[in-house]
């Protein structure tokens, strides 16, 4: 101020004389004043600025708020990849006047198609999951802390099994512009690690453990800490059960896991689609979402089912399951075949809603394809084959067998709740026809030595069929897709597509591309070392199904 | 709070104000301002009594008059826009009256005119050391277009402004010298009466349809809103200064790093009365694309979704002409009626007007109403205080339809020939389908998407900007300008649940509520020139302003109707909303000081400091100077000067830029999924945010010949933006999150821009005048941020693999895409198996670039005594055009080009079999027959339908007119316009201006992007103006 002054005074004071005194004096002192608070105002500023908080969403929420999204994509990301890994494994195919690349075992490049589980580990799980369990910590939540360490190493082991290599040590460090790629065999004992911390934090009852604040976030197991340690032992089953390939597979680790985790269908993992706002919150596979309703059953699950592969025994799940025709038959699409494998129009199957096209909202839907069908993330029977498989490969084929029907028996069980979820059309499965079906030597041997491979993992297939993507993608992998045991195919009947997409080489679908508007746009540099930006990289073996150590 | 404290401030000074006025010893001074041209009087001349506050204005008959001068030699100094400035030394004897006339010459445009410049301060053109032109409120008026900022295109050289579409209510957008900002707006800032003035147009992402990973979202593509300046009546519009660059708008700051528009509203005069004007438009369609009528859908349209590969059509076959049929001639009627006048001092004007614009568009149920209500006025209260206080209502209401992909142009384009459109419903009143179909996948019906969906907005504003100019020392001058913006927008928008869009979810309907208060408040200390030595002055100012932004919108989502046909969310049965609140706040101090060298040599240095809200501090702080400078030749060397006057400018500029609100610090946002919770929405923390700084530089000149006929005004300008803030950046999802915004890009751009004037004949009766504006700019990518390899604005990927992105080295109006596979000579890539041309999987550049090579506004007025002829031609050359809907067309076997389908062909390429890039490529000999293949055209690559060099002839208006004589009415005149009546150009679609989105969308958005979009139509309006 007083260099202004000294600046200006001459000009000042020329025009004083011009001036009237009682004009010049108090307005004087008033222009000073105005001068003043011209200058001074950006100095009061500091408060005025501070409107740059997002008024619009908190920064930070209670743990348990963290939850409720991660939960959903947990059920929700798997039937979105599953479209995509489905046609891999012949689940079902999409009919049109060509065959599809997913249906040739290839990949759409440029495309983020199977790679939604990608986008939930690293974002929808991401920060929120970090975020969450740092709260929990803090807070001694250990029961949240524990399901948060749950939720990281599903994570890490779908991705892994799906892509092989993934971003594990650098993940969610947003000062990176690229990010190293770590072995699989890293995430299998990153996922074995966080599995173990989760068991022994669901184990602990101090600290601010709380079943009630769980469950506002939680409405899988509704906040009971005890159905989660079974499942964090189920999980641990499912990693340890990917090693028969390995040396290090141990049959009695994987039984012993499995008799930790669930005891019966009520423990299955379900996911209760709420189904009130018009969209997001209705099963992926449900009606109104109309995400599969172009697709159709193909011709290796009905085998499976129809007697074919199983000595002429219907398998009474067909009819709840699979969807017929127009005419009442049951019919399956050969994935080789383009136009509805020249079936005419009542031949054809319809949708698995059980309609030519899209029902009207409201019309009763089939099995698992109901908007508000409780959607598996992991089930008791799907537990159940994984320790009659381990019994089996370590020769206890008795104790494989029993455990083997009981598995079938739990399935038949949850094919008869999922279709009370939700007023589906199928009627249930009588308990003489489980009976009949279970006493018939074509499905359940009378002599446990008659037990086969085959047996185990094709009711397993039948079992996880449109919903366990992950788990029976990896199983058929474990068996290289058509591994054969005394000349019997393990999934019967199952062929590779004869002709392979064109960047196959000749090799089948081993994993999936990391997702491309991540990586193949924004990370090639961390690609290349893995083999990724070669046009046959998925087609490399996955480290979990060569044989080693 | 500055602005609480400025105000205690302004509550003391009235405070003070009876001691103050007070004169002895005094005389008047009268007298009258005449046009030294013509002798007829001069009104609303400023004149003002040199080194005091006394002044007065001249009312109609040219008269004024200054009492209580004091007695003494005075200098008088008249200013008066549109003249050139005069000082005239007068005497005044205590108690007599001095009479004292003064001879005024207008200039059209030359060195000595005065003409506005930033912050509304005017200054004499030849001090400016910047490019900056402006445009009379009557030619804005006169182009007959409901939104002003239309009429901009053409009249100033380097503004480019693009039409989304030619429906009614259709968003503008501005571009002043090129795209330099790759993801934020490149608009300029747009003031009106010294202060900013909203010109934003809602984006959809405010939308609770378009909440994150919504199924339903319209990404600006299918929808469109006014741009808010639209509000302003043209008729309202005194004159508008363009301010180009960062040099000229270096006081406006941040907000101007685009340029700025500046707009002066009307102020009564002396003798204004009462003014009305009409005007009765007709409007036709441009046209519609040819389909082909040989060749019938396949089979029937049982299964297919209007593919038309099927049969030839039987001879006979009755055709109806829906397209035709469809548009309708419409009618827009305007009114604007004023009332303005002065006192005989000057001392005190007012200004009244009201204006109705009713438009119809030619789609049907389309159109734009719009009211307004304006009033100001000023006053000279004392001595030292005058006050002015404007005030603009206005009242918008907007009907428009759906656009691009959910838009009716394309389910017009698609539907049967064979079928009559216009039954478009069935006779129990619901929608009939044609197809085997479902609802949700049938293409709507042309009809039934107007008649039964709903784009309607409504806006309700109110500007008000109260001006104090305080003048109690004669040296200096305080002018503090406070003024309200805001405004209220209600939109709603339905999806009939009928229809393909609303199907899915049994009808979707959205209401958001827009309100909008935006309050600035700026302050200046203007000193008035001071004499250094007798050749040597400065002048100068100091200032600040505080600007305080705040926009809620509340959005409504209702799906699943009840009732099909009842409009309003309580008649649905799911409903969610979502709040979206916005606030920015800036404080600014700026100065400037001019120095003056004997009238030929000028410099002017000016600084701003800014503070924003939106940046982490203590980076929101950031200060950034110019220097501009003008010298004028002709005068320093009068032996030049006496053949041709000339003027030399140089400026150089910095300025900051902020980032938008809430962009660096991550906030959550409530999921739409399975029983709720928070998640991080796709942006990731970036705590080291900070100022994005542009460095601009231009040069130039303007040279006047014949007495200033002819006149030639070039500039070049060159601009790099540093540290760009790129708005959604994507990086590995390895982040944690999907899209950062980061510092980082680097953009240059540089152009050259001519404006010629010329005044080829001049006589009593007839004369000439040109204006040519010619512009070249260009815009360049030079980095990206993180050396990411390609950065695009997601909502311009509307149509197909194209999208506007860029990569450094590219153009900031480029298009990457799935483009073809070529080999190192450039030959397409052909499929062994197929014949086909292979494309990538990646978004690639292919060179294409939709910057024009240069463009030409070229206006002509003749007058021949009573008649007067104005046309504005709007010329391009080059820039590329994507014709979308053409490529839509062709997949589907109706574009014309499709009917040689049956002719067997091989496409120009090379086999790609492992010897393509060798010395001796495979040549392509694989002959396919499109109508065996219907791959041929369904997996056709958009990149045949990127139509390169686009040039075009366009006739934007012409106006005839003829004033009546003077009668019982003071004025009258008549007048017919045509607009857009003709376009000679090379593109092969409806019309070569188009946005794909909105002026919602950063970046170059889909300027360019021709997808299912309706052309300007053609329109002729006749009207009268009367003066009483």
């Amino acid at each position: 101020m007083p260099a202004w002054r000294s600046r200006h005074r001459g000009i000042y004071s020329r025009e004083t004389a011009r001036l009237t005194p009682t004009y010049e004096k108090p307005m004087k002192r008033i222009f000073l004043l105005l001068l003043a608070g011209l200058l001074l105002a950006p100095a009061g500023c500091k408060d005025f600025l501070d409107v740059n908080t997002n008024p619009n969403g908190p920064e930070t929420v209670s743990a348990n708020l963290y939850l409720p999204p991660m939960l959903h994509w947990l059920a929700t990301a798997p039937p979105y990849d599953g479209r995509y890994i489905g046609r891999y494994t012949q689940q079902f195919m999409g009919p049109a006047s060509s065959i599809s690349l997913w249906d040739r075992m290839g990949y759409a490049a440029g495309s983020d198609a199977a790679a939604e589980q990608w986008r939930d580990v690293y974002w929808s799980f991401g920060q929120n999951l970090i975020d969450m369990m740092t709260k929990a910590q803090n807070e001694e939540r250990w029961d949240i802390l524990g399901v948060g360490q749950i939720l990281k190493a599903w994570g890490w082991q779908v991705l892994t099994d799906m892509h092989g290599e993934i971003i594990i040590k650098e993940a969610f460090d947003q000062s990176r512009t690229t990010f190293d790629y770590d072995t699989q065999e890293y995430a299998y004992f990153e996922v074995d690690s966080l599995l173990h911390e989760a068991i022994a934090n669901l184990q602990r009852n101090d600290g601010a453990v709380d079943a009630s604040y769980l469950a506002v976030g939680d409405k899988i197991y509704n906040g009971d800490r005890g159905q989660w340690l079974k499942f964090a032992y189920g999980l641990l089953a499912l990693n340890r059960s990917h090693f028969t390939n390995k040396s290090t597979y141990n049959a009695d680790t994987v039984i012993m896991l499995v008799d930790q985790s669930f005891q019966s269908n009520a423990d299955d993992a379900l996911f209760p689609y709420p189904a009130v706002t018009s969209n997001d919150d209705k099963n992926f596979f449900g009606t109104s979402r109309d995400n599969i309703t172009g697709y159709r059953q193909t011709e290796f699950i009905l085998n499976l089912m129809n007697g074919t592969e199983f000595g002429g025994t219907v398998d009474p799940r067909m009819t709840r399951m699979l969807a017929p025709s127009p005419d009442g038959q049951y019919r399956g699409l050969d994935v080789n075949v383009a136009n509805w494998s020249g079936l005419d129009s009542a031949q054809r199957p319809m949708n698995f809603f059980g309609y030519q096209g899209l029902p009207g909202a409201g019309q009763p839907s089939r099995y698992i394809f109901s908007d508000k069908s409780r959607f598996p993330i992991m089930t008791y029977a799907q537990l159940q084959f994984v320790k009659a498989e381990a019994q089996y490969l370590k020769g206890e084929k008795g104790a494989a067998l029993a455990t083997y029907e009981n598995a079938i028996a739990a399935h038949i069980d949850f094919v008869n709740d999922r279709n009370s979820d939700d007023g589906q059309s199928p009627t249930p499965i009588t308990e003489a026809e489980k009976d009949a079906f279970l006493s018939d030597p074509n499905i359940v041997p009378t002599d446990p030595n008659d037990l086969t491979l085959s047996h185990i993992m094709s009711q397993k297939y039948i079992a996880q069929w449109m919903w366990g993507f992950n788990e029976l993608w990896m199983d058929m992998r474990r068996y290289h897709y058509t591994d054969t045991e005394s000349g019997i195919e393990v999934f019967r009947g199952f062929a590779l597509p004869t002709n392979l997409f064109v960047d196959n080489n000749g090799k089948p679908v081993e994993r999936a591309r990391p997702r491309y508007n991540s990586e193949y746009v924004w990370n090639q540099a961390g690609l290349a070392p893995i083999g990724g930006l070669e046009t046959d990289y998925h087609t490399k073996p996955l480290w979990i199904t060569e044989p080693g150590s | 709070m500055p602005l609480r404290r400025v105000i205690g401030f302004l509550a003391l000074a009235f405070a003070a104000l009876p001691a103050l006025a007070f004169a002895q010893g005094t005389g008047n001074i009268r007298g009258r301002a005449l046009d030294a041209g013509t002798g007829g009087p001069v009104t609303a001349v400023q004149i003002n009594v040199d080194g005091t506050s006394l002044g007065a204005q001249t009312v109609d008959d040219g008269s004024y008059s200054i009492r209580n001068v004091p007695a003494g030699q005075h200098i008088l100094v008249t200013r008066r826009v549109g003249y050139e400035p005069t000082r005239d030394t007068v005497t005044v004897q205590a108690g007599s009256t001095v009479t004292h006339d003064f001879s005024l010459r207008s200039v059209a445009t030359n060195l000595n005119e005065v003409v506005v410049t930033a912050l509304g301060q005017t200054a004499v053109q030849r001090s400016i050391g910047t490019a900056q032109q402006s445009v009379s409120g009557a030619d804005i008026a006169a182009a007959q277009q409901p939104n002003f900022v239309n009429a901009l295109q053409g009249r100033v050289a380097g503004v480019n402004v693009t039409n989304t579409s030619g429906v009614p209510g259709a968003s503008s957008s501005i571009i002043i010298r090129g795209v330099s900002s790759i993801s934020g707006s490149n608009q300029p800032l747009m003031v009106i009466d010294g202060l900013p003035m909203d010109n934003s147009t809602l984006g959809t992402g405010v939308l609770a349809s378009d909440a994150p990973n919504s199924a339903v979202a319209f990404d600006n593509r299918g929808l469109d809103f006014t741009n808010r300046g639209a509000d302003v009546n043209p008729d309202d519009i005194e004159s508008i200064t363009v301010l180009k660059g960062p040099e000229a708008a270096a006081l406006y700051g941040i907000d101007a790093a685009n340029g700025a528009i500046v707009i002066t509203t009307k102020r009564g005069r002396a003798g204004g009365g009462l003014e009305y004007s009409n005007s009765f438009r007709i409007e036709s369609p441009r046209g519609a694309p040819d389909i082909q009528h040989v060749y019938g859908p396949e089979n029937d349209l049982g299964s297919q979704s209007f593919l038309y590969f099927g049969d030839k059509y039987p001879a006979g076959t009755q055709f109806y002409d829906n397209i035709d049929s469809f548009f309708e001639t419409s009618l827009t009627q305007k009114h604007n009626i004023s009332f303005s006048g002065a006192t005989s001092d000057g001392k005190i004007n007012y200004r009244l007007a009201s204006g109705l614009t009713k438009q119809n568009g030619v789609v049907p149920t389309t159109d734009y109403d719009r009211v307004n209500l304006t009033g100001a006025s000023q006053g000279q209260v004392t001595d030292w205080l005058n006050v002015d206080l404007s005030m603009m209502y206005s009242y918008a209401d907007n009907d428009q339809p759906f656009k691009g992909a959910g838009g009716p142009l394309l389910g017009l384009l698609v539907w049967p020939s064979t079928d009559d459109a216009s039954v478009y419903l069935n006779p129990s009143g619901t929608r009939r389908l044609i197809t085997g179909l479902s609802a949700g996948s049938e293409l709507d019906n042309p009809y039934f998407s107007v008649f039964k969906n709903q784009v309607n907005s409504k806006n309700n504003r109110l500007i008000a900007n109260l001006a104090l100019t305080f003048s109690p020392v004669s040296w200096a001058n305080l002018r503090t300008i406070l003024g309200t913006d805001g405004y209220t927008n209600q939109n709603l928008i339905l999806r009939h649940p009928e229809s393909r869009w609303g199907f899915g979810s049994n009808g979707i309907i959205d209401e958001a509520d827009e309100i909008t208060r935006n309050l600035n408040a700026q302050t200046l200390l203007n000193f008035n020139s001071y004499d250094i030595t007798d050749k040597l002055s400065i002048q100068g100012l100091i200032g600040n302003a505080v600007t305080d932004e705040r926009t809620t919108v509340n959005g409504l989502n209702g799906q699943d109707f009840m009732d099909p046909n009842f409009v309003s969310a309580n008649n649905t049965r799911i409903k969610f909303n979502r709040t979206t609140l916005t606030r920015r706040r800036l404080v600014s101090l700026f100065g400037q000081a001019v120095f003056n060298y004997d009238n030929y040599l000028y410099l002017t240095l000016q600084g701003r400091n800014d503070w924003t809200s939106t940046i982490p501090r203590p980076r929101n702080s950031f200060f950034y100077p110019s220097v501009t400078s003008s010298f004028v030749f002709s005068d320093a060397f009068p032996s030049i000067g006496k053949h041709m006057t000339g003027k030399l400018r140089a400026a150089y500029a910095e300025v900051g830029r902020d980032a938008p609100p809430y962009a660096y610090r991550p906030s959550l946002i409530n999921a739409t999924t399975s029983y709720a919770g928070y998640r991080y929405d796709f942006w990731g923390p970036n705590l080291a945010l900070k100022p994005e700084f542009a460095k601009s530089y231009e040069f130039g000149t303007e040279l006047g010949f014949f007495d200033d006929r002819l006149g030639l005004d070039v500039t070049y300008y060159q601009k790099e933006t540093d540290d760009q803030i790129v708005q959604n950046i994507r990086g590995s999802y390895g982040t944690g999150f999907v899209l950062f915004n980061m510092n980082g890009a680097t953009t240059r751009n540089h152009g050259l821009e001519i404006s010629l004037r010329g005044t080829p004949i001049r006589t009593q009766d007839f004369s000439w005048d040109i204006l040519a504006n010619f512009d070249r700019s260009r815009g360049k990518v030079i980095s990206l941020p993180r050396d990411l390899p390609e950065s695009y604005v997601s909502d311009t990927w509307l149509y197909g693999n194209v999208r506007d992105g860029q990569a450094p080295g590219m153009s900031t109006m480029a298009l990457t895409g799935q483009f073809f596979q070529r080999n190192d000579k450039g030959q397409l890539l052909i499929d062994p198996t197929t014949g086909l041309p292979l494309r990538h999987s990646d978004f690639i550049d292919a060179g294409y670039d939709r910057q024009p090579n240069f463009t030409v506004g070229l206006s002509n007025t003749l007058r021949y005594k009573r008649f007067t002829f104005d046309f504005l031609l709007d010329m391009r050359k080059g820039g590329d055009i994507f014709n979308a809907t053409e490529h839509y067309l062709t997949v589907r076997g109706l574009a014309t080009s499709t009917l040689d389908r049956e002719t067997p062909r091989v496409i120009d390429g090379v086999l790609k079999d492992g010897n393509e890039n060798s010395a001796s490529p495979t040549p392509n000999n694989i002959s396919v027959i499109p109508a065996e293949d219907p791959n041929y055209y369904l997996n056709m690559s958009e990149e045949y339908f990127i139509e390169k060099d686009i040039n075009w002839v366009r006739l934007r208006s012409a106006t005839l007119s003829y004033i009546l004589p003077q009668n019982w009415v003071r004025n009258a005149s008549l007048y017919v316009t045509g607009t857009d009546l003709f376009i000679i150009t090379n593109y092969t679609g409806l019309d070569p201006v188009v946005n794909g989105n909105t002026a919602a969308v950063g970046g170059a958005g889909a300027v360019g992007i021709d997808y299912g979009n309706f052309p300007i139509p053609r329109g002729i309006d006749f009207g009268i103006r009367l003066a009483f």
